[in-house]
């Protein structure tokens, strides 16, 4: 029921485990594999070893709801590849995200992870901390980075949306247009937390991402909005926590989702989610998790309010 | 507010160990009681922020960590005062597990500020007036830390030890060691297996070791445990980001264990499959490197 097929990769479950998250070790990604997740994908890897920003760097502001400002902090492709390898012996589909200064560095790091094994490579386009975020912001910019991969890599190619921008849907189409296999949305929404005591910002970079809960209503609407403009599938991402959540994305239109956040509860919860699609499959009566692909859509929703 | 929420509070007091260390005591209101074992996420606003394991606590909230002077956070700490603020998230991770009663024959073996970890474990054997054994191993005696706090401890139920690895000729006649019940020169593992020595087959059987110190010390204590068929529980330490189970820099292969949030204390049983257990770690990057 759970099975989906996403650009050509077969998955058991449609919920793929979301980049920056426990995604620097082979095991720690097996253990989320083995706890019921269709895929995995890797923390951002660029060209070199990358320590980013210091701690505090990951914090959490209300129960379920994190600020992070990582700044890309990596161990560098060349120090990866082994990790990659050991996570292909296991025989777990991998997306590898990747990041670069230029279209040519992104390319390189695609590369060598292709010929490591990947099955897929997500395109960081957007980290809203860090100097990669001008492209997902560009459409242009946008388009001309997938363009100049597509010449290059033979694996699927997903974009992760900036949700920080006025127009997402026209990034969205550009990358579309540029040869994309699908896109992620959404990346962590730009956020500050000020501590009253000290009168500072908390996290060492000030500003940062903020994913979990609070955000899942705003992925959702990005969902929501994308599936009436892309023909390629959307990968839902933002606050996943519970069967409903993932439920939600799909009949916003999502073809698989991703989960990051709300594994500091453990891994195990993926298990617990798998469980809970399957029993509204059921009470539902439809077979599979791709029968609710985009039923939110089918009613209208009201466009001018009433007067009087 | 939850466990992985910042929390400022103000510095309570400070209380000078031994060259080098300190320990720094807060008020950390409205937070979970924390268990022996368990550690904190300290934020020294401007500068960092790093776990360190919580060597007190009392009824009235009041948390203790004791630092040693390393680096730039470390050292920035030192040069706090009363009444200043740091960040505090906690009490983060599991907890070394008490004995249900007081059958079991206890040895905690400590090295260097590994030594805080256990200090909080001893105050609470202390007051369930559990006997035990303390290796207190240090690099000479100079380096001995809460020797105060020993001092104030039932003694004659338990057994402090102080191990040390040199003997320092200056300090060697000095009020330190008649704080403790006998002295060993030489490192914990050699300590502890003579400690095991002096239990019969059958006592042996019943010993509970808790370590916590540098990773090489605990590997070796973990080996000695392995032959004497005795059950371990280990503190380790990692670096991390989160605390929490999410940045996985602190994932122990090839189990994805991870320290922050599985841990810190492990078990004899986990211990066994760690492939990394006083090997490897990760750096700041995620790249995995050699533990000196």
């Amino acid at each position: 029921m759970l099975e989906i097929n996403l650009a050509g990769l077969k998955l058991k479950s449609p919920i793929i485990l979301a980049s920056g998250i426990l995604g620097v070790s082979y095991s720690s990604m097996k253990r989320v594999i083995d706890s019921g997740a269709g895929a995995v994908t890797t923390k951002s890897i660029g060209p070199i070893p990358r320590k980013g920003y210091k701690n505090p760097s990951i914090i959490e502001i209300y129960p379920g709801t994190f600020m992070n400002a990582v700044g890309l902090g990596n161990p560098g492709i060349e120090n990866f590849v082994s990790e990659i390898k050991e996570i292909k012996n296991h025989n777990i589909p991998l997306i590898v995200s990747v990041f670069g200064e230029t279209n040519e560095i992104y390319c390189e790091v695609a590369t060598k992870a292709e010929k490591a094994g990947a099955d897929a490579i997500e395109v960081n386009i957007s980290c809203p901390h860090a100097e990669v975020s001008s492209i997902g912001i560009d459409k242009d910019l946008t388009n001309e980075l997938i363009k100049f991969l597509k010449e290059t890599i033979s694996i699927p190619l997903f974009v992760k949306l900036n949700p920080n921008v006025t127009n997402i849907e026209e990034i969205a189409i550009a990358a579309e247009n540029g040869g994309a296999n699908g896109v992620v949305a959404i990346n962590t929404v730009a956020a500050l937390k000020i501590d009253t005591n000290t009168k500072r910002p908390i996290l060492s970079h000030g500003s940062g991402g903020l994913s979990g809960k609070a955000i899942h209503p705003i992925a959702v609407k990005k969902v929501y909005d994308l599936y009436k403009v892309l023909k390629i599938p959307i990968i839902g991402c933002g606050g996943i926590d519970s069967w409903a959540d993932v439920v939600e994305f799909f009949l916003a239109g999502a073809t698989a989702v991703q989960i990051g956040t709300a594994l500091y509860n453990g891994a195990e919860i993926i298990s617990e989610i798998n469980k809970g699609i399957i029993n509204y499959l059921k009470e539902n009566k439809f077979k599979s998790i791709k029968d609710i692909k985009g039923l939110s859509h089918q009613f209208k929703t009201q466009k001018v309010p009433d007067f009087d | 507010m939850t466990e992985n929420t910042i929390k400022t509070v103000r510095i309570q007091s400070i209380i000078d160990e031994c060259v080098g260390v300190k320990t720094i005591t807060f008020n950390s209101f409205n937070a979970k009681t924390p268990k022996p074992g368990q550690f904190v996420m300290i934020w020294v606003p401007g500068v960092d922020e790093i776990p360190m394991s919580l060597s007190d606590f009392d009824e009235n909230g009041n948390w203790a960590i004791t630092v040693k002077d390393v680096g730039d956070c470390t050292n920035t700490i030192h040069n706090l005062e009363v009444g200043d603020f740091i960040g505090v998230r906690g009490p983060l991770g599991n907890y070394f597990k008490l004995p249900n009663n007081g059958s079991k024959n206890i040895i905690l073996v400590g090295g260097g500020l590994g030594n805080a970890a256990l200090k909080y474990l001893a105050t609470k054997l202390n007051a369930s007036k559990i006997a035990f054994q303390f290796i207190n191993a240090i690099k000479d005696e100079s380096k001995a830390i809460f020797v105060e706090d020993f001092l104030n401890f039932n003694l004659s139920q338990s057994d402090i030890n102080l191990c040390v690895e040199f003997d320092d000729a200056k300090i060697g006649g000095s009020s330190v060691k008649k704080f403790y019940n006998s002295k060993f020169k030489g490192r914990a593992p050699k300590r502890l297996e003579s400690l095991i020595n002096e239990y019969t087959k059958n006592e042996i059987s019943n010993i509970m070791v808790y370590a916590c110190g540098p990773e090489k010390m605990i590997y070796k204590i973990f080996q000695i445990c392995e032959r004497y068929d005795i059950e371990l529980q280990a503190s380790l330490e990692r670096i991390m980001r989160c605390g929490c189970g999410l940045c996985g820099l602190c994932s122990i292969d090839p189990l994805g264990l991870l320290v922050c949030k599985d841990g810190p204390v492990f078990r004899s049983k986990d211990l066994r499959k760690m492939e990394d257990l006083g090997k490897y770690r990760r750096d700041f990057t995620g790249k995995k490197i050699t533990i000196k």
